[in-house]
């Protein structure tokens, strides 16, 4: 019997279809796009992106030549743009605005390597620190109210046809819809039992252990409970956070840990499968703080990181209804991914 | 340079790429291809691979699940939701839940193994669209679903399974989000101005000319100012109608034309691409909704959809619905 839940944050349902399931392997998978030309990521080949923003790396070297950690620059091709004007305006019923935006890309290694799954726990933290300094640097601009940090892995995901790693951040002049829905709904939450829904979340989910695939130090990573897509996974800090950017040193290597941990059972586990990843984090809130709106953001959000196997290809029927079918109960998969040994 | 634009109704931002607009060509899709027709459940003489039928437009004298029809429709045989049982909601924690109660049909919409709609005669595409009626009167007298939808999947990249021709319709216990946030904004925008959203769109496109396509006397068929996908398109009623399953036989008629041109014209522009339909309908809960307008969204596949999209519920349209019209307007049919 298939079995419809609700995810309790923003209210969409998901069908857990037990019948449809195929076994991981049954998946269409793998990263099957060669390299065209030369990688204009890998050490060496500075001079093939635009010039660099921001980098880690080593003491007397130049921007723009060898002898960085992580790289960050702005995208070739950016969905928006950083000079300009927003000029809001209306067209008859219709909203318009200037495609206004950051479009960056952050380059997570100097090496050809493709998954991030591959780099050190070190590497992974630098990376981290890379999104933070530049999620400080962006909230200060007064034209932005989000920042989102994603990673496109594999050609179905919508990843690049370039095999090195590297996520992409996007700031934006409004807060996206899906971003809005899972504040309010953590807010409603918030407003009626003065707890943060995700902690609770996280107490339960321990308690119970059914969907729980690793927890060590101050981080746990679990299936959700409404997935939208088999192995869906989420990583959440288990101290109340609303911003990862106050993540300190240390938390920033557990991190980059337990990221590695999962993402290296789901190449195994799932065999090497397109994934996204996505930043769930607080708005800018210099920037909410004076509209007066959000104001127990601190207390009601809790950032987290959810990650997406493209296993699945949604089709008319999530398209129209924003229901999702699961062919594998989360329970299922967690099982599943606990037992692949990293 | 990019445009950002919002869409009134449910308050969705895209982003739109005015300056440097994609060509169909530029899109790596299609043709469809079929696979051979062999074993296909779905074909002539194939009739016991499928669950018997729930109902089939059929020559006279043919017998339920043989040959001789035209239209058949047949229970999913890996349903996503199961008709038999009643709705048990319950909590977990701070989890809801419920068994998964609803009908999952497939339509199959012709006997020919490799044509689409856009190949079919109009009376073939009027026994399609009435077989949607037909279904989703009978469902709606069951008190156990608030809504049905109806949908099709063509080509795998659009998440078909089946080569053969087919739609699908699925009778939901609760109004699924995307449709009640459709209702909210509709809802709202009626309340405040005694008005309804989508005729007020639709006079706004009457006036500015720019994103439709083909009209006939009851129907239009336009590029929404705010699509999700580039060459998205949506075909509406020009009377203010609440329910897809009220459409009249002189409507359905005139329904299949303006189909048929739309999928033709998108099949030869973009080289017969892998699409979505869906049927946007008022939900059959028993509430009256005076605000909402029934119609029909086309969305062709032609970008992969990323982590940007999935986790703003923004979208990115390499191709401005004013540009799209354009050559879907140049095709010659």
């Amino acid at each position: 019997m298939p079995e419809l839940r609700k995810d309790p944050i923003i209210g969409r349902w998901v069908i857990i279809a037990v019948e449809r399931a195929r076994r991981p392997k049954g998946f269409k998978t793998a990263f099957s796009i060669q390299d065209e030309g030369e990688c204009p990521f890998c050490e060496g080949k500075e001079a093939h992106t635009p010039p660099e923003i921001f980098a880690i790396r080593k003491e007397g070297t130049k921007p723009n030549q060898p002898g960085w950690d992580t790289r960050v620059v702005p995208s070739k091709t950016p969905f928006l743009r950083v000079e300009g004007e927003l000029n809001r305006h209306g067209q008859g019923l219709y909203d318009v605005m200037g495609g206004i935006g950051a479009h960056e890309i952050i380059i997570e290694t100097p090496r050809h390597i493709a998954n991030i799954a591959d780099l050190d726990e070190a590497q992974i933290a630098k990376v981290i620190t890379c999104c933070i300094d530049r999620f400080v640097d962006l909230s200060h601009d007064e034209r932005f109210k989000y920042m989102l940090v994603f990673k496109n892995y594999g050609w179905d995901s919508g990843g690049g046809r370039v095999k090195h790693s590297r996520t992409q951040l996007i700031a934006t002049p409004v807060t996206p819809k899906r971003v809005k829905e899972e504040l309010l709904g953590a807010k409603k939450y918030y407003n009626y039992h003065e707890r943060c829904i995700f902690c609770d979340l996280i107490r339960q989910e321990i308690k119970s252990k059914d969907r729980i695939v690793f927890e060590a130090d101050d981080f746990v990573a679990m299936t959700a409970f409404a997935s939208r897509s088999p192995f869906e996974t989420w990583i959440l800090p288990k101290q109340h956070s609303c911003d990862f950017s106050s993540m300190s040193v240390e938390c920033r290597l557990h991190l980059g840990k337990m990221l590695k941990k999962v993402l290296t059972k789901i190449k195994i586990g799932l065999d090497d499968p397109p994934y996204n990843y996505i930043l769930h984090t607080a708005p800018f809130r210099k920037k909410i703080s004076k509209a007066g709106y959000w104001k127990t953001i601190e207390d009601d959000y809790h950032w987290h990181l959810e990650i997406m196997p493209r296993l699945t290809n949604p089709a008319g029927f999530e398209w129209g209804t924003g229901f999702y079918i699961c062919p594998i109960a989360p329970e299922g998969s967690a099982k599943y991914l606990r037992e692949v040994e990293v | 340079m990019t445009e950002l634009r919002r869409d009134p109704i449910v308050g969705r931002w895209v982003i739109i790429n005015i300056t440097n607009p994609k060509k169909p060509g530029d899109f790596k899709v299609g043709p469809h291809h079929y696979d051979d027709a062999t074993n296909c459940p779905f074909c002539y003489g194939n009739e016991y691979m499928t669950p018997p039928e729930i109902q089939a437009f059929r020559h006279e004298k043919t017998m339920a699940n043989t040959p001789g029809w035209q239209v058949r429709v047949v229970p999913n045989k890996f349903p996503a939701l199961q008709i038999e049982g009643n709705l048990d909601r319950k909590g977990l924690g701070i989890f809801d839940m419920t068994n998964g109660i609803g009908a999952h049909e497939v339509i199959i919409e012709t006997p020919y193994h490799a044509k689409d709609i856009a190949d079919l005669e109009l009376p073939e595409i009027e026994q399609i669209l009435d077989m949607y009626c037909q279904r989703s009167r009978d469902l709606a007298k069951d008190k156990r679903f608030k809504y049905i939808m109806l949908f099709k999947n063509y080509g795998g990249a659009a998440g078909a399974t089946l080569d053969h021709n087919h739609s699908q319709l699925i009778a939901l216990p609760m109004i699924p989000k995307n449709v009640l946030e459709e209702l909210n904004g509709s809802g709202k925008y009626y309340e405040f101005r005694e008005r309804c959203i989508f005729c007020d769109l639709l006079s706004q496109e009457y006036e500015e000319k720019e994103r439709i396509l083909t009209q006939n006397n009851n129907f239009i068929a336009f590029c929404p100012f705010v699509p999700r996908f580039p060459f998205e398109m949506w075909i509406m009623p020009k009377a203010h109608k609440l329910f897809y399953s009220e459409t009249t036989q002189e409507e359905i008629s005139e329904l299949a034309k303006i189909l048929k041109e739309v999928l033709l014209r998108m099949k030869i522009a973009l080289n017969d691409p892998p699409y979505n339909f869906i049927i946007h309908t008022s939900p059959i809960d028993g509430e009256a909704r005076p605000g909402y307008h029934w119609h029909m969204e086309i969305m062709p596949r032609l970008s992969r959809v990323a982590g940007f999209e999935w986790g703003t519920g923004f979208y990115i349209v390499p191709t401005p619905p004013e540009v799209a019209i354009k050559y879907l307007r140049g095709v010659k049919i």
